[in-house]
């Protein structure tokens, strides 16, 4: 690690220590549940594997391995550890095998993921039928995060430990077997998996396996053969367990292979009738089978499906190619698939690969590259501001989804105005200002995606467009001095004077400039014939080129997207003289060729639709390829930047019952009066606990009495005996064997708690509007938390999360290098920030200079950091006024938040992530290095997760507030990591390229799609640094863009209003964007959003559940009295005609505006002849005339 | 142009505007060149018949002299027989329901102890094909509970209450004769250990921990839970218990009178004697259901050897055809539909339909109602067609009905209903108690709960009237189905219950959870001795 690295952590650590010191001293003053801060801090990832697992020794035994051997070799070392007794504290069998199996999978999950601890519910023995023993694993849903490969090592663990402990194996019961194959395939049905196993390839797993797979219920669904057997607990799927099987042990095959073959103790021959998908492949249905082996690489959590599917069929393309000669060029092929599920209001931007949409071009801006998408800012403005920094897009390749980023370097939008004008637009203040007058746009623009994003889903490279990067690679290799001319102050090599570059075009024997190639593949060669025609027909008017105006040549023009204007009949194109020359004319507007010139080839090139091959023919140089490859993409989820509240809202975690009203209102319930005329008296559920000191009984963590902290009291519920828990926190009763929590019912005086805690605060109740409290607590011993901290809350309009943190959520995305001005700091701010020189090295003076982005550091969103300042508010006054201890954070403005740090933390984990705020963003995002997200177990294709401030999670944490039930510990900073390391951070993120320019052998390569590996040696990725002094910096960029906050601050779909407003905008849009079609796009939302409404709703009311209006009691079916049988109040429906019917007129309207297919439209009618069947009293409809006669 | 199947000979006269007599049919299926047989037949025929007879066919043949037929003038009903029609296309007796006959609690509906005569070529046409007169005059068919425009409700929670109100009172109506009903309210009242009785609407069923089951029954005054021991004898009747049936209870109330023992459970079940209807002539009626026409899996070869046959003299006393739903394959049925449809459009799809249905002689009564692929609410009770609907369908002057209805034909009472419910039948109840492979015995449920979908919130969906048309309140002579695909009959103390196979292939879904489909079957009912026969043209 370089010196400055090390400085960098040190400075993070000491603000840490700093706020340590503060927190303990609060903590130990024993107002909280527990006297001590309860988020540890992990240096690394060992320490987050024990503290997650709270397993002793850990930690140090997994440093000793990490050098020697991989992660899962040393989850596999581990095993002889435990079950020697050297690591962890167990004394039963079962116990050791449990701690071998959970410690297996944080490792594999870098002791980030909540899956370890939530995932694995417990290990048991069990009894075979002929009386020996086996081991069964009861797996629970969040085993999911784990990911297959850990899932599928987690059960290697288990029989590794088992044959160390000479246990038997497990031999399944043939209904087991059978119970297995339906339960996967009932799951698949019901939750869905990534890859479906056929029943044999679930019954030959069944039959094989040495460990019984079991788990909790997940669902409702219930198994309908194979039920109520002995060994299984319940007749539902067990979500945990068809994980583990089918995309742990099946998909994963060929990896756990790798493992079982150094263990001498293992064997599991079995494994390569898997593999080689000899299983279930012998019925009439095996097509698949061996294509899903193919992708077990990395995606732990991912997508990798399909997209082999893309990379197979274009291989079969070229193999056409090869046979006939070439008749088209090599294309991907398009894929419909981002396409599904559409919904209302949410638009599409490019139909699958069609013209005039996004045009892909490769490099990484220095906001880009971790499932991000670089879109122009004045494209998100034309796209009536759908797109805005961090909107989600469902994309047609290379992965799934991306999140928007907005990059100025790359070409802009191209549109036609309502004048008939044809201008590419690259200002988003022009996009603005022209907006109205839009009346198609005729192309999107360029569309950034960086090459190790095609790495990451292991995609072939699509051509790429023709840019300046490539050209300037070509022109060089031409043998021009690009280094002079680079110099020349004359000379614009990216954007150079016709003149000039149709010169260097034909002195040197090099491409023409890509500023003056036209879309020549999207336009027929009948068209360039005719467009040839016209021009040469045309004359030149004040260095203006007019043409005569046909739909014919306006519409090759617009296709080419050659800027021009229009008057009623010419079209006048100011830039003419590279398009003539292109067209074979020269300046004298002669046409120096005949149609009989274009040889056949030319003529039939992709059958007669791509005029590339007829341009080179009579062009006087060679002209690429524009833009071959469009991508496909539609608007997935808005961006997000919100505070996370509970709903209702939470200011204390102090339960109030029914009392409080709706609201929770803690006001309302301390003045309630009861039957005996006392106020605020309740019966609550909360902990018992009792003070060390004097004995007191109180619910409070400090006793009222004497002030001392106060320790849970568990007493047995049914013997009354007083229990202690045992090392692992567990608490039993020895006589009654069964669990005791602290919980029980006690009356309480919430009056009085409720003025006490005002005036312990110094507060009155005018402070705050409401104070909200909750109606029960979810925790096991159910400890209420000091009102006081509610108080201070609501005082500062801040809520708590159900573990007492105050959290913000926004979509992540990544930056590697930033400007002081555009997180509205200046460079003063980033000198104190530790930051000393710009990414040229030069001296850090300015506030313009783009600074390399150090890995902790965070961006806030403008509305993070106004919750942030409030946290710090509430924080500073909690620390005055309720502990007694100088204020920590004293902020005034936001400014006063540079430096401060935060816990980045995502949902499924359990381990926050330090990071540093340097900066703010007008952008509704969370931007930060790509590494800090991979950190969290995140990338940035629209997913999103929180930040809290470090003080408040230091204070207010803790994990006797967490819900007791499944899931509970997720979402949750059970550990925190103080520094990254980017080798334990999600490897996703080594997948990005990290240099300032692709090699020309890249270009050459994407020609012929070839797989990204083939260049993969010519480009750094991060990966390539891992382990080396440059691990942290370096992380260089190809693309810069003027501010990462361009475009819309919010997306349209977050502003505009109801969903028929935002319809109306998709609609419009689809009809506006010439890559779009409308009607397909109504077609999609009728059939993937009203249609499963309407039916939805229709099914939903013929069966539905009714309420009482007055108590809320739920009835399957209407009572026979009509009444609610419980209080005699109103009973009512749950789903009602409105519901049902509201999307069916704007269904059927939108159907006939868009000319939907006629089987969409009879559906609609079925349906709504149906509604009106129900609805309707046929004896009371409108009477006709003649009833009147 | 060959004709050489009494079916097309039948549409082609239809094509010209003709009706055409049976015997006349017949007699141009004979001919040598039929074509051309029947062009100097519509020739012969004089401008304003709207009917060839034999006589029109016979003056034509004749005029083209000897080609067929030659002189034979004198024995119109013996000719046919002479001249069979297609023989590789002609039905057979079905195998697979002779077995099953055999095996299943069926026996007396025997298809096998008629098969004998029916294979008998000479008896056959000498007793029937000969003698049989269709004599539209003494046709009977009348509807009842018939929905179609009477759909009152308006989707209100009072409407729901209302139907689950008829639906109690019409059927604790019948089980009251049987135990002493007390409301639900008055049992709560009465002193501990005293024996009770309640009729209800099953509101809940469950097992409890130690295998007992504890029941919850609903009256309009309120519930009251009835616990059967395990050791009652009774596991077997709880079995069959559905949610929101009405069952009625019979035991002792514990000590604290807050729950009934059971002893003994009673459904309102079919009387075990009864008088069957019958009609008072040799008449037969064809029950059949699901024919999916606008599928590509749709079987029209099989359709059009049905409809041939129907003209053979053999099928002349089959004078009734009942459709019990599901006369096309629909739109949006299930998702991407579009990609199996062989016709898109849902009118085309009725119109070919309607074409399909014109191969069956033009003087037979059809009854159809609705099924869950029809263009009709899914919600039953389901009405009949709307008016555009059953202007295309506007064939043989069908009558189109709700589904449930019932049909009385020639004094035999017909329940007909489509058998959505089925399949939840099939997948609450043991195997053994009812099977796809035996969907009558699903049947014999519904009619032991006198009600055609009585689970409320689960598969069925249901529709709110003012009263509950799915309530089986008179007990029919026939309970006819579909839905399932598959064929069964038998007999549940003597009311024969029916499911149709289907008119539709196996279907990529139908492999997917195999189930192999009957398609191609047609039940041929003796409306005098209630007996039937399955006739396979496959």
């Amino acid at each position: 690690m370089r010196p400055d690295d090390e400085r960098y952590f040190a400075r993070l650590e000491e603000r840490l220590d700093e706020a340590f010191e503060v927190a303990e001293t609060a903590k130990a003053q024993g107002k909280d549940p527990e006297p001590e801060i309860e988020i540890p801090v992990a240096r690394d990832m060992a320490d987050r594997v024990e503290n997650i697992l709270g397993i002793d020794g850990v930690a140090e035994r997994v440093r000793d391995l990490e050098g020697e051997m991989s992660r899962e070799e040393a989850a596999l070392e581990l095993v002889t550890d435990f079950v020697e007794g050297t690591v962890g504290d167990y004394d039963s069998r079962a116990g050791k095998i449990e701690g071998a199996v959970r410690t297996a999978v944080a490792l594999l999950t870098e002791g980030v993921v909540a899956a370890p601890i939530e995932g694995i519910d417990r290990v048991e023995l069990l009894q075979n039928d002929d009386g020996t023993e086996f081991i069964n694993v009861y797996y629970a849903g969040p085993i999911r995060s784990a990911g297959g490969t850990a899932q599928a090592l987690s059960v290697l663990v288990a029989d590794y430990a088992r044959a160390l402990l000479g246990i038997d194996e497990y031999h399944a019961r043939t209904e087991e077997v059978e119970r297995y194959a339906e339960e996967i395939a009932l799951y698949d049905r019901e939750t869905g998996l990534q890859y479906t196993p056929k029943d044999k390839e679930s019954k030959f797993i069944a039959e094989n396996l040495p460990i019984m797979l079991d788990g909790e219920a997940t669902g409702d669904e219930e198994v309908s053969g194979f039920r109520d057997l002995e060994r299984v607990d319940t007749n539902s799927a067990r979500g945990g367990m068809c994980l583990v099987a089918a995309e742990g042990i099946a998909l994963k095959a060929p990896k756990i292979q790798r493992y079982t073959r150094d263990l001498d103790e293992v064997d599991w021959p079995w494994l390569q009738d898997l593999i080689d998908g000899t299983i279930g492949k012998d019925g009439a249905d095996g097509e698949e089978g061996g294509s899903n082996d193919g992708d077990d690489g990395d995606g732990e959590t991912d997508d990798a499906n399909g997209e082999d599917e893309q990379a197979g069929d274009a291989n079969d393309d070229e193999g056409d190619d090869d046979s006939t000669g070439p008749t088209g060029p090599l294309r991907p092929k398009p894929s419909q698939k981002f396409l599904r599920d559409l919904i209302a209001g949410r638009p599409v931007f490019t139909h699958p690969s069609e013209d005039g949409g996004f045009r892909l071009r490769y490099g990484r801006a220095r906001n880009h590259g971790f499932a991000t998408a670089g879109v122009h800012p004045a494209t998100m403005h034309l796209v009536d501001d759908f797109l805005a920094t961090g909107t989600q897009i469902k994309t047609e390749r290379p992965g799934k989804a991306a999140g928007v980023v907005p990059v100025d370097s790359i070409e802009g939008p191209t549109v036609k105005l309502a004048n008939g004008e044809v201008r590419r637009i690259d200002d988003p203040k022009e996009a603005l200002a022209v907006r109205n007058g839009v009346e198609a746009i005729l192309d999107l623009g360029e569309y950034l995606v960086n090459y190790g994003e095609f790495v990451e889903n292991n995609h072939p490279l699509a051509p790429a467009s023709y840019v300046y990067e490539w050209w300037v690679q070509e022109f060089e290799a031409a043998g021009a001095d690009v280094q002079a001319l680079d110099d020349d102050p004359h000379v614009d090599l990216e954007h150079p004077e016709p003149g000039e570059a149709l010169e260097w075009a034909e002195s040197y024997d090099c491409p023409l400039h890509p500023e003056y190639t036209y879309l020549w593949h999207d336009v027929s060669v009948a068209e360039f014939e005719a467009l040839a025609d016209a021009v040469a027909g045309g004359e030149v008017v004040e260095g203006v080129l007019a043409i005569e105006r046909t739909d014919r040549v306006a519409s090759a023009l617009e296709s080419l997207l050659v800027e021009h204007a229009a008057t009623p009949d010419s079209l006048r194109i100011p830039t003419w003289r590279p398009l003539a020359r292109s067209l074979g004319i020269d300046d004298g507007l002669r046409k120096e060729w005949n149609p009989a010139d274009l040889p056949r080839q030319v003529r039939e090139w992709d059958g007669g639709d791509n005029a590339v091959k007829a341009v080179n023919a009579v062009a006087p140089f060679a002209v690429r390829e524009r833009a071959p490859v469009r991508i496909g993409n539609r608007m997935g989820r808005p961006e997000k930047s919100e505070s996370r509240d509970l709903s209702p809202a939470v200011h204390t975690l102090f339960p109030i019952n029914e009392a409080g009203g709706p609201q929770r209102d803690v006001a309302k319930a301390a003045s309630t009066m009861d039957d005996r005329g006392r106020r605020g008296r309740h019966e609550l559920e909360v902990a018992e606990r009792a003070c060390p000191d004097c004995g007191t009984h109180t619910y409070r963590s400090a006793c009222p009495d004497c002030g001392a902290h106060t320790e849970p009291h568990y007493e047995c519920g049914d013997c009354g005996t007083v229990c202690e828990p045992d090392e692992a926190g567990r608490v039993e009763c020895p006589r009654c064997e069964w669990e005791v929590t602290a919980a029980t019912y006690q009356e309480v005086d919430l009056n009085d708690a409720y003025r006490s805690a005002m005036e312990v605060v110094g507060e009155r109740e005018s402070a705050f509007e409401i104070l909200k409290g909750v109606q029960g607590l979810t925790s096991t011993n159910k400890t209420p938390e000091a009102i006081e901290k509610g108080i201070l809350r609501a005082k500062n309009g801040v809520t708590s999360f159900k573990d007492g943190t105050v959290r913000y959520d926004m979509t992540d995305l990544p930056v590697t290098s930033v400007r002081p001005e555009e997180l509205d700091v200046t460079a003063d701010h980033f000198r104190e920030l530790g930051y000393e020189t710009d990414i040229d090295g030069d001296p850090l003076r300015h506030d313009d200079q783009l600074v390399e982005l150090k890995v902790q550091d965070v961006v806030l969103s403008d509305g993070a950091a106004e919750h942030m300042l409030k946290t710090a508010d509430f924080v500073d006054d909690l620390l005055a006024q309720f502990y007694d201890l100088p204020r920590f954070y004293e902020v005034n403005e936001r400014d006063d938040l540079v430096g401060e740090l935060v816990f980045g933390m995502a949902p499924h984990t359990s381990a926050a992530t330090v990071g540093r705020v340097i900066g703010f963003t007008s952008a509704a995002v969370g931007y930060a290095h790509p590494y800090f997200h991979a950190a969290k177990r995140r990338n940035c294709d629209g997913d999103e997760d929180c930040v809290m401030l470090l003080m408040d999670g230091l204070l207010n944490f803790s994990k006797t507030f967490l819900p007791n039930q499944r899931g509970g510990k997720m979402d949750a900073p059970l550990v925190m990591s103080s520094r990254i390391d980017p080798s334990e951070i999600d490897d996703e993120a080594h997948n990005m390229d990290v240099v300032r320019r692709y090699p020309l052998e890249f270009y050459e390569a994407t020609r012929e799609m070839a797989d990204p590996e083939v260049v993969e040696d010519r480009i750094k990725l991060g990966e390539d640094t891992l382990g080396t002094d440059d691990e942290y910096r370096g992380f260089d960029h190809t693309h810069d863009t003027t501010d990462i906050a361009m475009g819309p601050d919010l997306s349209a779909y977050k502003t505009l209003g109801d969903m028929m407003e935002k319809m109306d905008a998709q609609l419009e849009l689809a009809r506006k964007v010439r890559a779009v079609d409308e009607t397909d796009v109504a077609e999609r939302v009728i059939e993937y959003h009203f249609l499963p409404d309407i039916i939805g709703n229709l099914r939903a009311f013929s069966r539905q559940e009714t309420r009482c209006l007055d108590c809320g009691e739920k009835y399957r079916r209407m009572p026979l009295s009509g009444d609610c049988r419980e209080c005699g109040g109103r009973v009512n429906l749950t789903v009602h005609e409105g519901s049902v019917s509201k999307y069916v007129d704007t269904a059927i309207e939108v159907a006939e505006r868009f000319g939907c297919r006629p089987y969409t439209k009879q559906r609609l009618k079925v349906l709504d002849d149906s509604l009106e069947s129900i609805f309707e009293d046929d004896t009371n409809k409108q009477s006709g005339i003649a009833d009147f006669m | 142009m060959p004709l050489e199947s009494n079916a097309r000979i039948v549409g082609e006269l239809a094509s010209r505007g003709y009706n055409a007599e049976r015997e006349a049919v017949t007699l141009l299926a004979g001919a040598d060149d039929a074509a051309a047989a029947l062009e100097a037949a519509v020739e012969a025929a004089p401008d304003d018949a709207l009917r060839i007879t034999t006589d029109h066919v016979r003056a034509a043949l004749d005029d083209r002299g000897p080609v067929s037929n030659d002189g034979s003038d004198g024995a119109p009903s013996g000719q046919p027989s002479a001249t069979p029609v297609n023989d590789d296309g002609s039905p057979v007796e079905t195998k697979g329901s002779g077995v099953a006959n055999e095996t299943g609690p069926t026996a007396g509906v025997g298809a096998d102890d008629r098969a004998g005569g029916r294979d008998d070529p000479g008896s056959d046409e000498d007793h029937r094909g000969a003698a049989h007169d269709r004599d539209p005059s003494r046709r009977e068919l009348a509807v009842g509970n018939d929905m179609t425009g009477h759909s009152t409700g308006t989707g209100e929670y009072a409407d729901f209450v209302r139907t689950f109100r008829d639906r109690y009172e019409r059927l604790s109506g019948l089980l009251r004769g049987r135990v002493n009903h007390r409301p639900a309210e008055a049992i709560a009242d009465m002193p501990g250990g005293s024996d009770a009785a309640m009729i209800g609407l099953v509101n809940d069923v469950r097992s409890t921990k130690s295998g007992h089951w504890l029941i919850e029954l609903e009256d309009t005054t309120g519930t009251f839970p009835a616990l059967v021991m395990k050791d009652k004898g009774l596991a077997d009747v709880v079995d069959e218990i559905l949610m929101d049936e009405c069952l009625a209870v019979e035991g002792t109330l514990a000590d604290d009178s807050g729950i009934l023992f059971a002893d003994s459970l009673h459904f309102p079940d079919v009387p075990r004697t009864r008088v069957t209807g019958g009609a008072d002539r040799h008449v037969q009626a064809a029950l059949i259901s699901d024919i999916h026409v606008g599928s590509e899996e749709f079987v029209a070869d099989a359709w059009s050897r049905f409809t041939d046959w129907l003209h053979t003299p053999e099928a002349a006393p089959v004078e009734y055809l009942l459709i019990a739903g599901d006369m096309v394959e629909g739109v949006g049925v299930y998702p991407d539909q579009d990609e199996e449809l062989d016709v898109v459009d849902i009118y085309e799809q009725y119109e070919l339909f309607a074409e399909y249905l014109k191969e069956v002689p033009a003087d037979t009564e059809i009854v159809m109602i609705p099924g869950n692929h029809d263009a009709v609410r899914l919600a039953e009770p389901q009405p009949g067609f709307n008016d555009e609907i059953r202007e295309i369908m506007d064939v043989h002057d069908a009558r189109i009905v709700s589904n449930p209805a019932t049909v009385s034909v020639e004094g035999v009472e017909v329940l007909m209903y489509h058998g959505v419910s089925l399949d939840e039948v099939i997948a609450e109840l043991p195997e053994e108690k009812a099977s796809y492979d035996e969907p009558h015995k699903a049947m014999y449920q519904l009619l032991k709960k006198r009600h055609v979908a009585p689970q409320f919130g689960g598969h069925t969906r249901v529709a709110p009237e003012e009263r509950d048309y799915l309530v089986i309140e008179d007990v029919p002579d026939v309970f006819h189905t579909g839905h399932v695909h598959k064929l069964g009959w038998g007999k549940y103390h003597d009311v024969l219950a029916v499911n149709s196979g289907c008119w539709q292939s196996q279907t990529d879904f139908q492999k997917s959870v195999n189930i192999d489909p009957d398609a191609g079957y047609a039940p041929i009912l003796d409306l005098d001795t209630l007996e039937m026969t399955v006739r396979k043209f496959t």
